[in-house]
Parts: C-alpha cells; structure tokens; sequence
C-alpha cells in the first residue's frame, strides 16, 4: 500500500516568485482582477513598462490579508486608490503607491463603479438596490442616494453633468452633482455598460442590445444631451463592451470578442478586429493614455491566473505577463 | 414459516455481494423480505461497500453527507455545518453521484445534484456505496458510483418503537422517532425527524491579520421531516411496498470569509412517494414500479431582486423482470420511463423532458460459487432522442479461500440538466451528453490468523475518461455552459482492517487510503495552463485511520481523517492547506431489559481544534461535541411464526 503512494504524484504546489512589497511608483498600470464570485480572491496588481516587471497582489502584500470578494473596478483620486468590491459591498481606499489601506466605506448592496464628481462627493452605481450611492470623500461614508431603477454601471463627469449608464434600462441617466438629482436621460439600446469621452468632449456609450434594440455605439453631446452620432455593431457577435478610447481621445477600442477600434469619425463599426481573439478569452481592455499602449486582459478559464497582453498603438506585440484571477480592467498612472 | 428455496439462496447472494465490508452483523433469514435493490445480483465485479446497522448507529442523526465523509473515499464538498454539501466520487462533479431510495434516482432535474447535508443518514436501514460507473445499472449520471438508501422491512418482528435525541455544539438538537408494526402479512411504519442548530460557531479568520477568532452568522438550520412505510404481503408470491417522504428545511445562507454579511436563507421543501408490486414466480420475479418527487427550492437573497423560486417534478415507472434460466444463470430485463417537469425564475417557460430507457442484464456464476460473471446493457432516449448506448461487463473470481479479485468496466454517460439547456441566460439546448469509459481491478484478501486475530485488505485501482465534460464559463456578459473538457481520472484505493478478539473484548484498526488524480486533458482556451492539471477541489490524497476498542456494551474509538491539497485554481498555483482531523466517539448500552435497550452515544470532532476550510472562504468549525441518547423498544408477536 505505501509502495503504491510512493509512485503517486506530488500534490504539493510551487507557487509562483512574485515581487514582495513592490510599490505602484512612476509611470505605470494597475491591473484589476475581478476574482471569482464568492472566493474572496479579488486583487490588484501593477505592471512597470520600464522594467517590465509585474506584481500580481499589491494588497495583500502590503495588508497582509485578501482584499475581498470581487474587485468590480478601481479609480484613482487625489493620491488615493478607490477599491469597489462587489461582493464584499464595500470600497476600499488605499494609498495609490503602497496600497496601505486607510480607510473603508460600507454600506453598499452590491457596488460597481465610483467616480468623484467634485465638492469632495463621490458616486457609486450599484447593481442592485435601484440606487446610485453619494459618498462623502472627507469622511468615506454614504451620505445619500439617488435613486435610479435597474443596473447602473459606468459613469462620466462632462458638461457639469455625470452620465451613468444602465444595463436593464433604455436610457443613459444624467445627474447633477450639485443636487444629486436625475434632471434628464438619453435614449439608447439596452445593455448599456461601458462609457467614455472623446477628443471632441463627446461622450461614447457601447449598448449590447436586447429586447428588441439593436447592438450600437452611441456618440452624446453632453451640452444639449442628445444623441450626435451612432454606429451600428453588425453580427455576427454582438457584445461591445469595455470601451476605451486613447489618450488623445481620437480613437476607440473596445471588446467584441476580439479588440476593434474605430475612429471617433468613422460612420461605420469596423468589419474585422484588430487584435483578434485567436481563441484568447478576451475580459479586459486598457489604453496607456500616454503612449496608445493596449493592454488586453484574458481570464482564460476564469480559475486560474489570467494573462495580459501588451500591444504598440500600432497593433504590434509587444510581451505578455501573468495576472491575478479574472483581470477585468486598467487603470493608468 | 417456510419460505421458497430461492428466496433463500437469493438472501445469500446478497449477503455474498456484501462481503467486501463483511456481512451485515445481524442477518435474519428466516424472515427477511427479498426486496433487493433492483440489478444488486448483477454488480458481479463492482466494488460495493455496505455500511451496516453498527456504523449507521453512529449516524443516526447526522446527514448523508457526514456518513460518506467519514466512512468512504468520497469527498464531501462541505460549504459549513448546515450548508451545501455535494459529492465528488473518485475525481468526478457533483452531478455525477446517484443518490436512490429505495431504487429511485433522487437527484434534482434541474442541475442533477442532491446537496447531501439535507439527507438524513437515518432515512435508511442500509446503505450501500457502489463504486465506480454504472450507468448501464443506473442510468445517467452514475458516473463516479451511486449510493443506495435501502429500506430493509423485516416481517413479524412486532412492535417497535425507535426513538432518539441529541444535544450538540452550536446549539444543534435533533429528536428522531419510530414506530413499527410487523405483523406475517403487513410492515407499517412511521418515522419523524426534526433537527435545528444555530451553527453560530467560532473561526479563526485566516483571511485577516493576525487570524482573530469570529463567529460565524446567519447559519441557522432547521429541518423537519416525516417518513411513512408499508409492506403488504398479498399472497404467497406477491408483496407491495408503499413510501411517502416529506421534508421541510429552512436555513441561513452564511456570507464568506471576505463577503459582506449575508441576510440570505433558503428553503427546500420536498414529498417523494413510491410503490412497488413484487410478484415472486417459480422461473421469475416481476416488478411494477412507480415513484412521484416533488422539490421546491426557495431562495431570498438580501436584495428584493434576488429572490428566486424554483420548482420540480418527477414521475418514474418502471418494470423489470428477473428470470432464473439455470441454477447459474439469470436475466434481468426492464423498461424505465421518467417524466420531468421543472418551473424556475431561470427559465423561459415551464421544461418537460421524458425519457425512456431499455435495460438487460445477464449474470453467471460457477456451480461452486467461486467465480461469477455479468453483462449489463443499456439504452436511454431523451425525448425520442437516443443518448449513448450504456454498458457494464464485471466479473469476479476467489482465487483461494483468502484472496478474491474483481474487475468491470462500463461505458459512462450523464445527460446535461435543464439548467445546463435552458438557463436564461446561458443554457445552451445543443449541449451534448457527457460520455466516456471507465474500469477498475481490485483486490481483496481476508483472512483469520492464528488465534484471534483476523485481517482484511481491499485494493482498487479504477480509471475513468470522460469527454464532452460540462463547465459553465462566462461568455461575454453572462455564464454559459459548454462541452469543453475532457477528464482523466485514476487512482487507487487502498483499505485494510486487523481485529483482535478475546471474549467479550475487540480492538479494530482501520485505515483507508486514497489516491485520486483527476485532470483535464483538452485546453478550454488559447492559453489554458490547466491541460493536466489537478480538476478544483479534488484532493489528490485522503484517507483515514481508527482503532476502536469496545468492550462488553461500551465501545470507544479515536480516529483521525486526512485531507490532502485541493486546488483552488485550474493552474493548480493556489490552493486550501491540508488538514487533519482528529475525532473520537464512546457509546454505552445504559439500560437493558426485556425487549429494550437504552444507548448514549458521545462524540467529538476536530478535537484539536485545527483550523480548516474544505470550500474556500467558507469556516468551519474548532472543536465540536454531541451528545445523544437512543432508546429502542420492540415487544415480538405473541406466537412466533417461525416454527419449522
């Protein structure tokens, strides 16, 4: 019996060597990885393009404890990092170069983007509750809520307003930060989610359809809040999301499987991606606002560490590297 | 009474297949209902482990779940006390375990599982682990092996009456009850059970700094249920057996370790009936068949959107008929049909699916016992579409008195479940059945030596290889289910027992061993670094060792159970520790009289209070005690029929 387990397999695992108490300094990109749902394994990671080294967990080397469950996205503000957690209900603020935690804000249902909006507020969509959440940054507490029926998700400062987006709805929500009221809405497909502004102060929307609407790139005039433009996504795959454009604001990329880009006065969606999927399970999607940089982010098969792909602006190859579990998104800095 | 020579020479065979755990301890053939489990003669060459009345005793009130933890290889996916618990057999999913009572697949249609913490041990006499695939035997989703919940009703035993409590950690108390008439020509029984605890137990947070000790919250868990039986012995040659079982539970859903706190509960409310006539012929039995299952499912999230309600139905009928065509040589043929119907917030519209299945098995066996050989086969339509043909070949020979060898191997199939088809969103209805091919060869020796001594060993080294493996991955904005990995599964099995005997006093040392791989052999993506690697949650090592020491009516044992890595990614980069468990039980017959005994039973897990997770993020408990107190009452019938 003992002979038959000394031929077994050794079951011990090697970790892999990463960086320890690597710090987020100089020009460089965080990576955020989602974790799965439930196993507390969410963590952001950071990538030197200098040197090319990346640490995977910036948190739980500098905390010492796991960040929590389901990093939804992460935004940086006033030398400070904003951890939104799904899961865990909860955004958690860091200091943006050692990731020290210094303070946590509660109270959430089940948060998914933050974005400051001036006068030391912050709002927070979440994905159930039917409410936008108003953080005070000064003390890090809720200190109200907006209420908006469905699944908001991305939001963007223009024109004085802040545009959110809403998954479940037709509609693109536009609040004023001074009131934290909803004055008007845009019209658009359903499956609102990713959101951004172009060269031009323009705000772009990508809506996956649904019920009935077409899968569509949606170009808004902050100013009037009305809809200036529209790209329509052909099939065969139908599911734009994570849209980004570059540092310049004249080009958009985003995910459809593979990576498409068009730019921000093409009329018609591009017929073949520019950075194909070759089998990759393409989940995140960054651009290095300095360069035009791409960094693609595939989850593989969501249980294991993912992998980033780096790419020149013009489309080249550039390297890859190993990232934590599930990397959704890029935050440059 | 007099009973048929065959009813007799049947009685030994099953007793025959039950020898690899050693017979039952109490066999009564001269007034036990030949009510085998349908095709047990016809598991010649399959590993079948029977856990008898002695080690269901220590069980009584726990779940099916802590029965399979802690007396067979499988691996019990445990989310906590009270939560979750699902099987994986010999590296395989949670799909991919039959669960029968009493003959009948209890697994839910909607995702093919049983969660084994709401199946109490109790609800059977017997039960039986059958290893390894038999999907031409059982159908669907026997890929890893089946457990068998078996009444055993017993004519003219008279009046019982059972009756149990227990007080446990966490505010834990369960009370059971039995009362039984066996009379010549009629059994009814009716049992009820009710069990709750706070579960309100402290952890280490292996998560935080610095570890400090929690306590768990929102883990409560109630459960009442009540089970009804009756025999009917209509004539010489024909029996009908009647079951209802009804159960209620109502439990917190506990948040992980770095998940906000939960306010999530859910309720699961099932009624499961089944009848079956036996006609007992000279050349044949034959056997009608009926079970209705109807599960509810109740889930409240914390958010008002979150609720979810989930309901399902289940009709199966089935006839079989058993032929004797020698002394040596029977045939077994059957047809099955099984209706489901299932309504979810998941789904588009309420599902139905029917399927009907032919099955045959022929079994030999040599004039002299030794050596026995069966082919079983098996073919399913799914809606009028066939699945893939089913079969099982096994045979075993005692190459002497002491040593005994088995072998099988099977065709294997699981069909996917109406979540997997009809999800909204993500259930994809051109998803292919699972299939693939599995075997094993085992040893098995015992023996008596000198004195009081005697020694049993059993060693099984089985593999498996399934294609077409069901995985949910996102797909864009939502999950989706897809036919993508390919598993390869192996290992050996490995236990053995010695037992010293003198007079009124035993000692027995257990150990079992398990070595399980089970990897994924087809990349699911471009840069898949999971091809080989170990499948989640699936420890590559297990095992356990005992001694128990029992003298006169008061027996005590200490044991100690072994969890090896499990994996928490398909890279096998991260990982939950191993851990060991040591656990100790001391029983005592309290009271003994005329037609009653009186039991208390105490025991106590993970004594040195290790700190553990089986799930990820999910505590388990430090040290644990329960105690409990068994009272049996039986009063026999005024003139024993037995007098021949």
């Amino acid at each position: 019996m003992l002979l038959l387990l000394a031929a077994c397999h050794k079951d011990k695992p090697e970790p892999p060597v990463q960086g320890q108490g690597q710090t987020a300094t100089g020009h460089g990109v965080y990576i955020t990885n989602e974790g799965n749902f439930q196993w507390g394994n969410a963590s952001v990671g950071w990538y030197d393009p200098a040197t090319g080294q990346a640490t995977e967990d910036l948190y739980a080397v500098a905390n010492g404890t796991g960040m929590g469950d389901v990093c939804q996205s992460m935004c940086l503000h006033d030398g400070k990092a904003y951890i939104v957690l799904n899961n865990s209900a909860k955004v958690t603020v860091v200091d943006a170069e050692t990731f020290v935690a210094t303070a946590t804000i509660t109270g959430f249902s089940s948060p998914r983007y933050f974005l400051p909006v001036g006068n030391g507020k912050a709002y927070v969509t979440e994905m159930s509750g039917n409410k936008v959440r108003v953080v005070d940054l000064n003390t890090n507490t809720i200190i109200g809520s907006i209420a908006c029926a469905g699944v908001t998700q991305e939001l963007a400062l223009a024109a004085g307003k802040v545009f959110i987006t809403n998954e479940s709805k037709l509609y693109v929500y536009v609040v004023d930060p001074a009131t934290d009221a909803i004055t008007d809405s845009v019209a658009v497909s359903r499956g609102g989610g990713a959101l951004t502004s172009d060269a031009d102060g323009m705000l772009w929307v990508a809506c996956t359809g649904g019920g009935g609407t077409p899968a569509t790139l949606y170009r808004i005039d902050p100013q009037t809040v009305e809809v200036a433009n529209t790209v329509p996504i052909p099939g065969p795959r139908k599911s734009p999301w994570r849209l980004r454009a570059n540092g310049t604001g004249d080009t958009l990329y985003l995910l459809n499987g593979g990576v498409y880009r068009l730019s921000i006065t093409d009329a018609a969606f591009p017929s073949a991606a520019f950075i194909p999927a070759n089998g990759r399970n393409l989940y995140g999607l960054g651009i290095d606002p300095l360069n035009g940089g791409i960094y693609v982010a595939d989850a593989i098969d969501y249980v294991q560490r993912g992998k980033v792909y780096q790419y020149a602006a013009n489309g080249a190859e550039v390297g890859d590297f190993l990232a934590g579990r599930i990397p959704n998104g890029f935050v440059f800095r | 009474m007099r009973l048929p020579l065959w009813v007799v020479a049947l009685g030994l065979l099953a007793a025959k297949g039950a020898s690899g755990q050693g017979a039952p301890d109490t066999v009564m053939l001269h007034s036990v209902v030949i009510q085998a489990p349908r095709l047990s003669d016809f598991t010649s060459g399959i590993k079948m482990q029977v856990l008898d009345s002695s080690t269901m005793a220590h069980y009584r009130t726990a779940s099916l779940g802590d029965l399979l933890r802690g007396e067979s290889p499988v691996f019990i996916k445990n989310y906590g006390p009270g939560s979750l618990a699902t099987a994986s057999f010999r590296g395989s999913g949670a799909g991919h375990t039959a669960i029968l009572w009493n003959g009948f697949n209890i697994g839910s249609p909607m995702n093919g599982q049983v969660d084994l913490s709401l199946v109490p041990a109790g609800i059977a006499d017997q039960v039986r682990v059958q290893y390894g695939g038999a999907g031409a035997l059982w159908g669907s989703g026997a890929v890893g092996g089946a457990v068998q919940l078996n009444d055993q009703p017993v004519f003219s035993r008279g009046l019982t009456v059972d009756a149990g409590a227990s007080l446990g950690s966490f505010g834990d108390n369960r009370q059971q009850m039995l009362a039984e008439w066996s009379g010549a020509k009629w059994i009814s029984s009716i049992s009820a059970y009710r069990s709750a605890a706070r579960n309100n137990f402290e952890y280490r947070n292996l998560e935080l700094r610095g570890s400090p000790l929690e306590r768990q919250q929102n883990a409560e868990f109630r459960q009442n249920g009540l089970v009804a039986a009756t025999h009917l012995r209509i004539n010489e040659g024909q029996q009908l057996h009647l079951h209802y079982w009804y159960q209620h539970n109502d439990r917190q859903v506990p948040a992980t370790l770095l998940q906000a706190a939960s306010t999530a509960e859910q309720r699961d409310a099932s009624h499961r009936a089944t009848a079956e006539w036996q006609r007992n012929g000279a050349r044949a039995n034959s056997y009608v068949r009926a079970g209705w299952f109807d599960d509810r499912l109740d889930w409240h999230g914390a958010a008002t959107d979150s609720a979810a309600q989930n309901r399902s139905r289940t009709f199966i009928a089935e006839a079989e008929m058993r032929l004797r065509i020698s002394s040596t040589q029977r045939i077994d043929l059957g047809v099955n049909n099984t209706w489901a119907d299932a309504i979810s917030d998941g789904y588009p519209n309420r599902l139905h699916q029917n399927r009907t299945a032919a099955f045959a098995a022929y079994r030999i066996g040599s004039r002299d016992q030794r050596s026995s050989a069966m082919a079983s086969v098996r073919q399913e339509m799914v809606g009028g579409v066939p699945v893939p043909f089913t079969w099982t070949v096994g045979g075993e020979h005692a190459i002497a008195k002491v040593l005994s060898v088995k072998a099988n191997a099977s065709r294997l199939y699981r069909i996917p479940t109406f979540n997997d088809l009809y999800w909204v969103p993500g259930g994809d209805p051109g998803l292919l059945p699972e299939s693939g091919y599995g075997g094993e060869l085992g040893l098995h020796a015992k023996a008596g030596l000198s004195g009081d001594w005697a020694v049993h060993t059993e060693v099984t080294g089985f593999q498996r290889l399934m294609d077409n493996w069901i995985i949910w991955l996102p797909s864009g904005v939502y999950w989706s289910p897809r036919n993508l990995m390919n598993v390869w599964s192996r290992g050996v099995e490995a236990r053995g027992g010695i037992t010293w005997k003198k007079r009124r006093t035993t000692v027995k040392l257990d150990v079992m061993t398990n070595y399980v791989r089970s990897t994924n052999e087809r990349a699911k993506s471009a840069n898949d670094a999971s091809v080989g690697k170990q499948l989640i949650y699936v420890p590559m090592y297990s095992g356990h060792g005992r001694i128990t020491v029992g003298h006169g009516h008061v027996q005590a044992s200490v044991g100690t159970d072994y969890t090896g890595y499990r994996y928490t990614s398909t890279d096998n980069l991260d990982f939950l520790p191993p851990y060991w468990l040591l656990n100790a039980t001391v029983s005592c017959r309290i009271a003994k009289g005329r037609g009653y005994t009186a039991d208390l039973l105490v025991q106590g897990y993970n004594l040195l209070g290790e700190s553990y997770q089986v799930m990820l993020g999910r505590p388990m408990p430090l040290q644990s005690f329960n105690l409990g107190l068994q009272v049996h009452f039986n009063r026999p019938l005024r003139q024993p029929l037995h007098q021949e």
